[in-house]
């Protein structure tokens, strides 16, 4: 267990220098997906609840010191997307939640918990259309997010070998 | 008890761990302005950016010919509107001289490249491969040829993070080249307004949007970017103005800090005059 922490904990370094670094080259209108995230899911559905909320808690910890924003938006969101990922790890199961479609339903739903909530943290102006900013924060991003992840899945091992 | 506790924690424990993790974050998210913090973050950001900046480096040589390419058309436009400006400045420094007014142009620029941006739509950030070593500080303008891009917001010793313009933690007074009217503009998760115009205020759309001197954040203008639409409250005294800015922010790449910040002097002052009226 110690060991699966450590290991994805390395590997969220890398995955971090492509999100700030190359991620924003593939935007579109701004709207950019989340590697760090589809990461955090996989993790939570092979390795299970608790380990994907402790696993969001970090990224979301690490993520907030070196970019700059609001430190601690970014670990509460993280913290409940991984939380609601877990939902998805049954032993038995695992092999069709990494299937390509549920996969990418999964991602989509986690990233949406992810980005609403870190909306909210963010303290954008509330006298704005509120659907309007939750379109365009959550749902674009959430949708992108999956899309990308559909395509990750087939290329990423189907058991807990990361 | 104890048998109570520890079947309390087998059946909820994914709750209670959720639980504890979520009040601890709370608790972080408050302790965000503390010098600890800050310190901690200044390191972590530091020892994190030196890396990207490597990743950062080999992604912008391919962009660099092209960059290149409209940086010799800008150059060729800039001396034709340069010869101009000659003229014009030698009208100008005789005027000034004649009104005994100071020069408050010719801050010296910072030349910077982006190593890392962090582009959610509510706290856009993008990190530079300069700091306190290279004499940035907190407060700086983040500037291109365009005009506007931020402000520095922390700093280590070799790189900064800034607050780009569509952060919605920063606001700065703004003020119609035209008319001259002034404006507190900031980015409200969806656009960049200028929040608060009176009704009266004749700004229209088209008009340049530059920093205004009463900011206590950019001491003299800069460009931001064209007025765009009006919003028309109904109610109420106020209207709101969108502003398209200048800067493509998701295409920003290299930048220039302006070596200054707001004067110290000119805040004690102001600060001194309010007492007194006090």
């Amino acid at each position: 267990m110690k060991t699966s922490y450590l290991f994805s904990i390395l590997l969220f370094i890398p995955v971090l220098i492509i999100q700030t670094t190359i991620v924003p080259l593939i935007s579109i209108a701004q709207v950019i997906p989340d590697l760090i995230l589809i990461l955090l899911v996989y993790y939570s559905i092979t390795e299970g609840q608790i380990y994907g909320t402790v696993l969001g808690f970090v990224y979301g910890f690490a993520f907030d010191l070196v970019t700059g924003s609001l430190l601690g938006s970014t670990m509460i969101a993280k913290t409940v997307a991984g939380f609601v990922a877990g939902y998805f790890s049954s032993e038995n199961k695992i092999d069709i939640y990494l299937m390509f479609f549920n996969f990418g339903m999964i991602v989509f739903l986690a990233a949406l918990v992810d980005q609403i909530i870190f909306s909210f943290f963010s303290a954008f102006d509330i006298s704005s259309n509120i659907f309007l900013i939750f379109f365009q924060n959550a749902f674009l991003p959430a949708f992108y997010t999956a899309l990308l992840s559909m395509i990750i899945i087939i290329f990423a091992p189907k058991k807990r070998i990361l | 008890m104890l048998r109570f506790l520890n079947s309390f924690w087998f059946n909820f424990k994914e709750y209670i761990i959720l639980s504890v993790l979520v009040i601890f974050s709370l608790f972080i998210i408050s302790q965000n302005h503390s010098p600890a913090v800050q310190k901690v973050r200044a390191i972590a950001f530091g020892t994190f950016a030196s890396v990207t900046s490597v990743v950062s480096d080999i992604f912008n040589i391919k962009s660099l010919k092209k960059e290149n390419e409209q940086l010799r058309e800008t150059n060729a436009k800039l001396m034709l509107q340069l010869s101009k400006l000659r003229e014009a400045a030698i009208v100008n420094d005789e005027l000034k001289e004649m009104l005994s007014l100071k020069d408050t142009s010719g801050f010296p620029l910072i030349s910077a490249s982006v190593v890392s941006k962090s582009f959610s739509r509510v706290q856009g950030t993008i990190t530079l491969n300069v700091g306190s070593s290279d004499s940035v500080k907190v407060g700086m303008p983040v500037i291109t040829d365009k005009g506007l891009v931020g402000i520095i917001y922390s700093v280590s010793s070799n790189y900064s993070i800034a607050r780009t313009l569509q952060n919605v933690d920063l606001k700065i007074t703004v003020k119609d080249e035209r008319t001259r009217e002034n404006g507190l503009m900031k980015w409200n998760g969806e656009k960049l307004v200028i929040i608060n115009v009176p009704k009266t205020y004749q700004i229209k759309k088209g008009d340049r949007i530059v920093t205004s001197e009463l900011s206590s954040l950019v001491p003299f203008p800069i460009p931001v970017g064209v007025a765009a639409e009006n919003s028309n409250v109904e109610t109420g005294i106020f209207n709101e103005i969108q502003v398209i800015p200048f800067v493509d922010f998701a295409k920003v790449e290299n930048v220039f800090v302006l070596k200054t910040v707001a004067s110290k002097e000119i805040d004690e002052l102001e600060l001194n005059f309010l007492k007194k009226f006090q």
